[in-house]
């Protein structure tokens, strides 16, 4: 077997492709490299930029009142850019950065309405006017030309050999079939994996080398996932060249088959079937949506209105009609924000589910599971937001009561308290990465790509025993 | 001669399988994307009615002229399901107002759109020809010249008194055809489904752009193909093209417009431009509030409160609001009076004579704004991008895009044309503002003698550009692909010509 897999790796060392191989794989991996380390370290400047900001309001709100800092919020959150971005951008430029914590939506002489967490669409597509590419990362490199290269490094694997005649010779010896097509496997595999790890080595050099990126022992961690799922989606296209390969009697048309697979699997899989999933949803919910925010706010205010009438000449009773008015209308603008967020979120989810069936998307999800990028990612980030937001109303509340002087009336300034808080005190929002959470998320992905190259490998086995030399 | 060697090249290429494949392969993925795709332009076309008619009717319950807010919807362009471009991106409903003159980073997205679904690449029909045609034109060509050296046959042809130009031709032409079944095959099942649908009516201007569009996808298409014929002639052996042509077209399609840009997108937009504008236009802003205050304080009625001291039932603000980003500076101030009371009735001359002055001067403060924003948007949006775009051109696949994009209506030019339709509008808005003396009337701020009526109201309607405009935008991209045609014709020519069998 090995005999083999040494004769396949020759073979393939001297070969053209083997050289094509590996000038484009290694001017892709340094082009990533390149634009990964100019873009970085602007996005870590976006990042601190927005959390001292938020920082700032914070502290100014805490230095004013008790008061300020329930209806304002805590301001705008960030989500914390992921240093392994070049392993899988994740689409993050269609998604947002930060989630909006306060949000002054009315005001009027006495009351002014309290804070809700918002999430803001993306606004740079709008103005974007430069054309429409996918960015250079390792998802694109592995996923649709490593792919590619590992199907032209198969695709005359037997049936050329059947074509020279020499698959004869081969099987003249005391060789199993299994043997020669493991041998052939391997063989492919390690010539495939000489550019590739070459190239990804170079990579990772650059990329450590330099002083704005820095990479933990996690980031090796994940770096080391990533590459191991990298050799098995090779593994998974090998498998099926030698497949088409063992069953077609002439290396031109098996090239014609692997090629016509390869676009419709890699290339128009994924972005048809998210149209076809996209289109089942009915978005149409969130049509009108701050009109209705409006409407809804009208509503609660005429009301409200018999209730203030009541409660005329008596203080008290007027905070506190004021208190429920407030907490009621944020309430139920929040309610609002929450819904459409999840009716976009579960639409994206379906669509995501669907194109599962692709195996490079497959791959997509996992590298973005590991680089901590995506929309996976972004539910993270919005978990952690939610959490965040039920932590501050929580600290917000402890701190009305421990004051003694408090109506306990919150939304509304007379019935808070006004003492300035320590900007110390007040919780502060951290966005952080979970890996056993990226783990779980990735293990049905990981278990279809094992089962994808399972079924191929066994096909192409079926396919080799049968076939007639 | 030449017809029996197109005939015997014509019969050869029929019967082979990959033949058969192309036609299946490009008709399958034809179909199914324009399915797909159709659904999805109803689906836009839906969202863009519900749009106009929830805009009219609100603007209809408006009770006074100041708090009416007029938008304006861009419909989704049915050519889009050919090449999308820049039918999705900018936003499809933009404000009218006195305050600014809009452009193409104030518009705003449906509500009914689903921002989150950007992550997901959409796809058209002329990407599904980028990418498939030029890999059968290669799969076709890879062995024309070189397989036929192999074989020993090209030896045989050339015993007869055959010239070798006339055998590259009959070659080039019979793939040709054969590449065409396919091309032309699924492109009439697309516009035969296009047509069965009804919400989208196509008109005879339509057909010409498709067939413009057919075109350029014919012209593409040859490039390929002569590429892989070069690869041919140049190499001796079929499995050397082969592999050969693989990586060219590997290179091109996939690794040359996405590294480009990688590379390009380093060019940033100077900070500096954007903060100078908006420093300059914030000054005019600042006199424009200057000259208000400066009006307030010397007229008549006494005090300086914007409103005039009014009194009613109903909603009034006012304030100074600017976006940095994108140079957004304007001035709003809405007043929505139901009822106004009896002590008001003294004030409301004055209150006529301050708004009269007052949306004319914002109006004019616009106007001199946009001459600053105009040319800076320009410089910090559009040139990065037509840089951009011209990098990509540098592959035919860029070609070929921007050729059929601008035959769709949907590139650049196209998008911005539905802004300059807006500009139009306002100017329009403004003119029936200004004859009817709106800013002065008691409609402006109170609906206590009556509301306005809007169904006087200037509408909009947007036109896609006439054919020959498309054509226009279109022929420079469309000769660059022919120029590549005949150069590379000529290239192999001269190598065959050359060629020792």
């Amino acid at each position: 077997m090995w005999h083999i897999a040494k004769r396949e790796l020759y073979d393939n060392l001297n070969s053209l492709r083997f050289a094509l191989a590996i000038v484009l794989l290694i001017g892709l991996m340094l082009t990533n490299a390149v634009v990964h380390l100019h873009e970085h370290p602007k996005r870590i400047q976006v990042y601190s930029d927005g959390v001292t900001e938020y920082q700032n309001h914070l502290t100014a709100s805490a230095d004013e009142s008790l008061y300020r800092l329930a209806q304002k919020g805590p301001g705008d959150l960030y989500k914390k850019p992921s240093a392994l971005r070049f392993c899988a951008e994740g689409s993050e430029t269609d998604l947002p950065g930060q989630a909006i914590g306060g949000l002054l939506r009315w005001s009027t002489d006495r009351l002014e309405s309290s804070w809700i967490l918002a999430y803001p669409p993306v606004d740079t597509s709008l103005g974007n006017l430069r054309p429409d590419v996918t960015l250079v990362d390792w998802s694109f490199i592995i996923g649709y030309v490593l792919s590619l290269i590992a199907l032209l490094f198969t695709f005359d694997s037997i049936s050329g050999e059947r074509e020279r005649g020499t698959l004869r010779l081969i099987l003249a010896n005391a060789i199993p079939r299994h043997t020669v097509l493991i041998g052939k496997f391997l063989g492919a595999l390690i010539s495939l994996n000489i550019p590739f790890t070459l190239a990804i080595l170079m990579n990772l050099l650059v990329i450590s080398t330099s002083s704005d990126v820095h990479l933990n022992a996690e980031a090796w961690g994940r770096l080391s996932i990533i590459f191991f799922i990298a050799l098995l989606y090779t593994c998974l296209f090998l498998a099926l060249g030698l497949l088409v390969s063992a069953r077609v009697q002439r290396s031109a048309v098996s090239l014609v088959i692997l090629l016509l697979v390869w676009v419709s699997l890699v290339v128009f899989m994924p972005g048809t079937l998210a149209a076809i999933a996209g289109d089942a949803a009915s978005p149409k919910a969130t049509h009108g949506f701050y009109e209705r925010s409006w409407q809804l706010h009208n509503e609660l205010r005429d009301q409200y209105r018999s209730r203030w009438r009541q409660a005329r000449g008596d203080s008290r009773k007027k905070i506190e009609v004021d208190g429920a008015y407030v907490s009621k209308d944020a309430e139920q603008q929040a309610h609002l924000h929450e819904e459409r967020l999840k009716q976009q979120i579960s639409q994206v989810n379906r669509a995501r589910a669907i194109t599962r069936m692709s195996p490079v998307t497959i791959v997509q999800h996992l590298f973005e599971s590991f680089a901590g990028t995506g929309f996976e990612r972004h539910l993270q980030f919005l978990e952690n937001v939610k959490v965040y937001a039920r932590e501050y109303r929580e600290f917000v509340l402890d701190t009305d009561k421990a004051d003694p002087e408090s109506l306990h009336i919150i939304g509304v300034r007379a019935g808070m308290s006004q003492k300035p808080v320590s900007p110390e005190a007040v919780p502060k929002f951290e966005d952080t990465l979970n890996f056993s959470k990226d783990f779980n998320t990735a293990a049905i992905d990981l278990l279809l790509l094992t089962l994808f190259f399972v079924v191929l490998l066994s096909g192409a086995y079926l396919a080799f025993v049968r076939v007639e030399v | 001669m030449l017809t029996t060697l197109i005939r015997r090249e014509l019969l050869d290429n029929l019967m082979t399988f990959r033949f058969a494949a192309a036609v299946f392969i490009t008709l399958l993925l034809v179909v199914t994307n324009t399915v797909v795709l159709i659904k999805d332009y109803e689906r836009r076309l839906a969202g863009y009615n519900d749009a106009v008619k929830m805009h009219q009717r609100q603007l209809q319950e408006t009770k006074t002229y100041s708090a009416g807010e007029v938008y304006v919807d861009r419909p989704p362009n049915p050519l889009s399901i050919f090449n999308v471009g820049f039918d999705k991106r900018p936003g499809n409903e933009v404000k009218v107002s006195h305050g600014y003159v809009p452009s193409l980073w104030d518009a705003d997205r449906h509500g009914s759109d689903n921002p989150f679904m950007n992550i997901f690449t959409s796809m058209d029909i002329v990407f599904i020809f980028e990418v498939v045609l030029s890999l059968l034109a290669l799969v076709f060509a890879y062995d024309a010249l070189a397989g036929e050296h192999e074989r020993g046959t090209l030896r045989l042809v050339l015993t007869n008194p055959v010239r070798r130009g006339h055998i590259l031709l009959a070659k080039y032409i019979s793939a040709m055809l054969c590449l065409l079944v396919p091309l032309l095959m699924s492109l009439l099942f697309a516009v035969i489904l296009l047509t069965n649908s009804a919400a989208i009516s196509l008109n005879m201007h339509d057909f010409l752009r498709i067939g413009g569009i057919i075109f350029a996808s014919v012209a593409y298409l040859s490039v390929f193909y002569l590429i892989g014929m070069l690869i041919s002639a140049a190499m001796r052996r079929t499995s050397t093209a082969l592999m050969l042509s693989m990586f060219i077209w590997g290179f091109l399609v996939l690794v040359y417009p996405n590294v480009t840009l990688a590379v390009i997108r380093r060019l940033e937009a100077p900070q500096a431009r954007t903060a100078s504008a908006f420093n300059q236009i914030e000054q005019i802003w600042e006199a424009f509030d200057r000259a208000r205050k400066h009006f307030l304080a010397t007229d008549a009625f006494p005090g300086e409160d914007w409103g005039l001291e009014l009194r009613g039932g109903g909603s009034r603000h006012a304030y100074l609001w600017d976006d940095p980003r994108t140079l957004l500076y304007t001035y709003e101030s809405v007043m929505n009076f139901e009822t106004l009371g009896e002590e008001d009735e003294p004030k409301i001359p004055h209150a006529q004579n301050h708004f009269r002055f007052l949306g004319r001067l914002v109006t004019d403060t616009a106007n001199q704004t946009w001459l600053i924003r105009k040319p800076a948007l320009e410089d910090i949006f559009v040139k990065p991008a037509k840089v951009e775009s011209a990098w990509l051109k540098l592959s035919p696949i860029g070609l070929y895009d921007a050729a059929t994009q601008a035959w769709a209506g949907t590139d650049m030019l196209g998008a911005r044309d539905f802004f300059n339709a807006v500009r139009q509008y306002r100017r329009q808005v403004i003119n029936y503002l200004y004859d009817k003396d709106v800013f002065g009337s008691r409609e402006w701020f109170s609906a206590d003698k009556g509301a306005p009526d809007w169904s006087r109201f200037p509408q909009f309607s947007f036109q896609r550009v006439d054919t020959s405009i498309n054509a226009k935008r279109a022929l420079p991209d469309v000769s660059l692909l022919l120029m590549i045609n005949g150069v590379l014709f000529i290239i192999i020519f001269l190598i065959f010509i050359k060629s020792e069998v």
